[in-house]
């Protein structure tokens, strides 16, 4: 392979894509696209990270500034996890506005995080978002079909591919020029996305967050790299394996819409059929049964409970819960508060087990369709993929479980036990104390983790297109 | 004539691909419409059964108390299901399909969700909407982006001027040949998904019937426009493609995006908050500040003793009551921001056939966003009605047998279904007939 004719060549089908007008129309339909979904991801993300940052604020504030009280009250009076987006979620909105975004949290309950943007949107929604990888998924890979399936048939066809043979160029040159042109090509998309987006990671990752962000961003950059270099290779092999451009292009269109639309729709709604999943009421149904069979704390007999009490007297070498060195009500909540969260956190564990089942389908299906992978791929490190949400949803939950048991304890070491003299209240001392709440997005390594297979997929996706050009490179016909 | 039409039609891989396509497809759409419904019982039984038990199994702990007995009782309201729902599911995945809610404050309850997989929220259901509004106009395409194309690259079509004189009629015959297949196998999954889903065939049925014979006829009269420029199939291909992405992806998208942005609904989690601190301040403050407020919305308890220095069930349930009060403008703000963002992509729609399908599909089949928001209005009706039934015999300090449990069933909210048959089928209309006189008017010139 001589280096200079490869460019040679890639750079005639740059010329002949900027000649026709395909690749005008296509440029300024996606730098209007570029530019509307910048702005709107940003607008979204800037406005409602102020909201929800400032409510966040509000809340804790709110709940240093309650008055001196008995601590189960606080414990009921709880606080709110508000959801943060990530950065990135302005280049990827996956799943951003179909997951709840606040959650109440309090003492005895799971509540559900609520408010997905998707609760209060009209069905427009199921039309998908515009986002800028939006366009690197879905419009560019139409493009590059456009702007490619006429590279090699048409030459074909035209005589001028066995004109180049004749001329001492060899298939290998041709295969790895053209397919090197079109790449190059579409990278000026790719390219003109992630500029954009390196200003926003740039102007809005703080000091801590800022190696995260880059790190993620560089990820993403790689593997969209690797994604349209597949496409390229794939819209090659389709059009010197096509009879004729015009069947080369029909077989495109046919990719396109099967791998974009059809099959992850498909899947995912095979999925859905396969694994049925309990509804909220039946879960909850399951989890008061099964609490029911531990112990019920309200049946003064229960023998959970009868037990849980004979214990704790004679550890403590005492008659009556009464002379126990602390209060025993809170001790008896701050029990069922984690027997209860045990099972609760058990049914929701299986629920998701089956989610992941549903999902799976689809996930696999990416050594089939590299649309699969780059999809799951681009929502994992933009931080707007499913994992991230259960992320935040386990932080909150553990923050509520801390809640409810601090007040629990600080009842049991406080406050009086029923009928014993004492103050039925605590210094609000205590409420500044315990901390707000955080939340700090999921590790970049456990992204790796999650998203490995998407990423063997990627790369496996890869192999086989170098593997598609090499062998087209021996077999390509000039007739 | 027609006949040899259809026997050179039926021979082409294209139809056999089509009919495989939309068969498969538009079964599995039905199929997973019977799933949702499937769910739908199953949640409505269990609903019911929760209810009953957790009536009988609370009663006989609270007994005398009724007041502590209300604290915990959930009451259910149910939207009655019809099948109709499971052709276009709409948004009643993300909303729930029943709320069961204590007497405690509403604000607090109204928006709890179900649990849904957020990777099926987000890929969207694959009813038989989604077949209709994007499936069959890429049928339309295939048939037809080669109609006149594919005579004149094969050479054909000089043989064929030259022994007709009705050329474009002949295109148009062409044309009707496919069309024809197209809205044979869209009328038999219509009545396939009425069988299988038992739908009954009323007025909605054949709204949504009408609705989709015209939303195919508009890719019809598009696809024609595109023969009629009498380009090569390369060109038709290409064109009519990004057509169906921008009609079926890109507009609807970036409107959507548009609505999201331009009406954002802070005041969800305003009123959140504010029904929490309206509720919960009121402990440590003087009960006059609940009491007032509360007694002016129920003059009949005005006699009723409030001791200042301990806890009284009269108290307890005005502070609930402050809850939702304190958050009543900003929900009602909310609610209307909602139904901004609905009003406008409906107009938005008016002028866009694809988005036009999908929203009044849902509407018919009662799965949008406004019957949901209707629903949540009933809620807050159904709310206040428990409560003022309760409140007396609460504040009378009766115990449980007081009330009779039996009339607590489950109950069933029953939905709007109706519709303007103009705003249905007026802008799809217009719309088709100007694609198609402009597509005539080329074919004269043939």
């Amino acid at each position: 392979m001589r280096k200079n004719v490869i460019k040679l060549l890639a750079r005639q089908l740059w010329q002949n894509a900027f000649r026709s007008k395909v690749m005008l129309i296509a440029s300024i339909l996606m730098l209007c696209l570029l530019l509307f979904s910048a702005y709107s991801g940003w607008v979204n993300y800037h406005d409602q990270n102020f909201t929800r940052d400032e409510i966040q604020d509000e809340v804790k504030e709110s709940w240093e500034n309650n008055p001196d009280k008995h601590p189960h009250r606080m414990a009921h009076y709880g606080s709110f996890a508000l959801r943060l987006k990530h950065v990135l979620s302005v280049f990827d909105l996956g799943m951003e506005n179909f997951v709840g975004n606040a959650v109440f949290l309090e003492a005895h309950k799971q509540n559900t995080v609520n408010f997905s943007e998707a609760s209060m949107s009209t069905g427009l929604l199921r039309f998908g978002e515009v986002s800028l990888a939006m366009l690197l998924k879905v419009i560019v890979p139409l493009l590059i079909f456009y702007l490619g399936f006429a590279t090699i048939a048409q030459e074909r066809e035209n005589g001028t591919l066995k004109l180049l043979i004749g001329q001492g160029i060899t298939r290998k040159e041709i295969v790895f020029g053209k397919w090197l042109g079109l790449w190059c090509l579409s990278l000026i998309f790719l390219g003109a996305i992630f500029l954009v987006l390196l200003f926003f990671v740039l102007i809005e990752s703080h000091d801590t967050m800022h190696a995260d962000s880059i790190f993620r961003y560089v990820v993403l950059l790689l593997a969209y790299l690797l994604f349209f270099g597949v496409l390229s290779a794939i819209t090659i092999l389709v059009s010197a394996f096509s009879g004729t451009a015009k069947g080369a292009l029909v077989k495109l269109l046919g990719i396109w819409l099967l791998f974009v639309i059809i099959v992850p729709k498909s899947l995912q709604a095979i999925g859905f059929y396969l694994y049925p999943t309990p509804s909220k009421i039946e879960m909850e149904t399951a989890v008061e049964h099964d609490l029911a069979q531990l112990g019920d704390s309200h049946d003064p007999n229960d023998p959970h409970f009868k037990a849980l009490k004979d214990s704790v007297l004679r550890v403590h070498n005492v008659e009556k819960v009464e002379d126990l060195p602390f209060n025993y009500g809170g001790f008896v909540m701050s029990q069922g508060e984690a027997m209860s969260t045990k099972v609760y956190l058990k049914h929701q564990e299986d629920l998701y087990e089956v989610y992941g089942k549903q999902n799976n389908l689809e996930r696999y299906s990416a050594f089939v369709n590299p649309y699969t992978a780059i999809k799951n791929l681009s929502m994992a490190f933009s931080g707007t993929d499913f994992q991230s949400f259960l992320h935040f949803k386990d932080k909150a939950e553990a923050y509520r479980f801390k809640l409810a048991q601090d007040m629990n304890q600080l009842q049991m070491n406080l406050i009086p036990y029923k009928g014993k003299a004492g103050p039925d209240t605590i210094s609000n001392e205590y409420w500044k104390e315990f901390p707000p709440f955080e939340y700090h997005f999921l590790s970049i390594s456990d992204i790796f983790k999650n998203e490995l297979m998407s990423l063997l997929a990627l790369v496996l996706w890869g192999g086989l297109a170098l593997f598609g050009l090499l062998r087209l490179s021996t077999n390509l016909k000039a007739i | 004539m027609y006949s040899l039409l259809f026997k050179s039609f039926f021979r082409t891989k294209i139809f056999l691909v089509s009919l495989a396509l939309l068969l498969t497809v538009g079964v599995i759409s039905i199929f997973i419409g019977k799933q949702y419904l499937v769910k739908q019982e199953k949640t409505i039984a269990a609903a019911q059964v929760y209810q009953e038990e957790s009536i009988e199994k609370n009663v006989a702990y609270h007994r005398e108390d009724l007041g502590l007995l209300l604290y915990y009782l959930r009451f259910t309201l149910i939207k009655r299901p019809q099948n109709i729902n499971a052709i276009s599911i709409g948004q009643s995945d993300v909303n729930p399909l029943l709320q069961a809610v204590t007497i405690r404050a509403l604000e607090a309850q109204k928006y709890d969700t179900d649990f849904e997989n957020p990777s099926l929220l987000m890929s969207g259901n694959l009813d038989l909407g989604f077949v209709i509004i994007y499936l069959f106009p890429l049928v339309l395409i295939a048939m037809t982006f080669n109609l006149y194309s594919e005579e004149k690259e094969l050479g054909t079509w000089r043989i064929l001027a030259a022994q007709t004189s009705a050329k474009a009629g002949f295109l148009f015959k062409k044309l009707l040949v496919r069309i024809l297949f197209v809205f044979v196998v869209l009328v038999f999954l219509l009545f396939l998904a009425s069988a299988i889903l038992q739908i009954p065939m009323n007025t909605n049925f054949w709204a949504i019937f009408v609705q989709s014979v015209l939303y195919v006829l508009f890719w019809s009269a598009l696809c024609l426009w595109m023969v009629s420029l009498l380009r090569n199939s390369s060109f038709n291909a290409l064109a009519l493609i990004s057509i169906w992405v921008v009609l079926t992806i890109l507009i609807p998208a970036l409107v959507n995006n548009y609505v999201i942005n331009a009406f954002q609904v802070p005041e969800a989690l305003d009123a959140m908050v504010e029904q929490r601190d309206g509720y919960h301040e009121k402990w440590d403050l003087e009960k006059d500040a609940t009491m007032t407020e509360f007694i002016k919305a129920y003059p009949q308890y005005k006699n009723y003793p409030v001791p200042e220095d301990e806890f009284s069930w009269i108290w307890y349930y005005g502070m609930q009551y402050m809850g939702d009060f304190a958050a009543k403008d900003t929900s009602a703000e909310m609610t209307e921001k909602i139904m901004l963002r609905n009003t406008v992509s409906e107009k938005i729609a008016l002028f866009v056939p694809t988005m036009h399908a999908q929203l009044s599909l849902n509407s018919l089949a009662g799965t949008d966003v406004l019957s949901h928001l209707d629903f949540l209005k009933s809620l807050t009706e159904f709310h206040k009605n428990l409560r003022e039934g309760f409140y007396t015999k609460i504040f009378d300090h009766k115990s449980a047998d007081a009330v009779d449990w039996k009339n607590h069933e489950a109950k069933f909210y029953e939905q709007d279904y109706s519709f303007s048959w103009l705003k249905l089928l007026l802008p799809t209309l217009l719309i088709t007939l100007i694609i198609a006189v402009l597509a005539g008017l080329n074919l004269r010139k043939l």
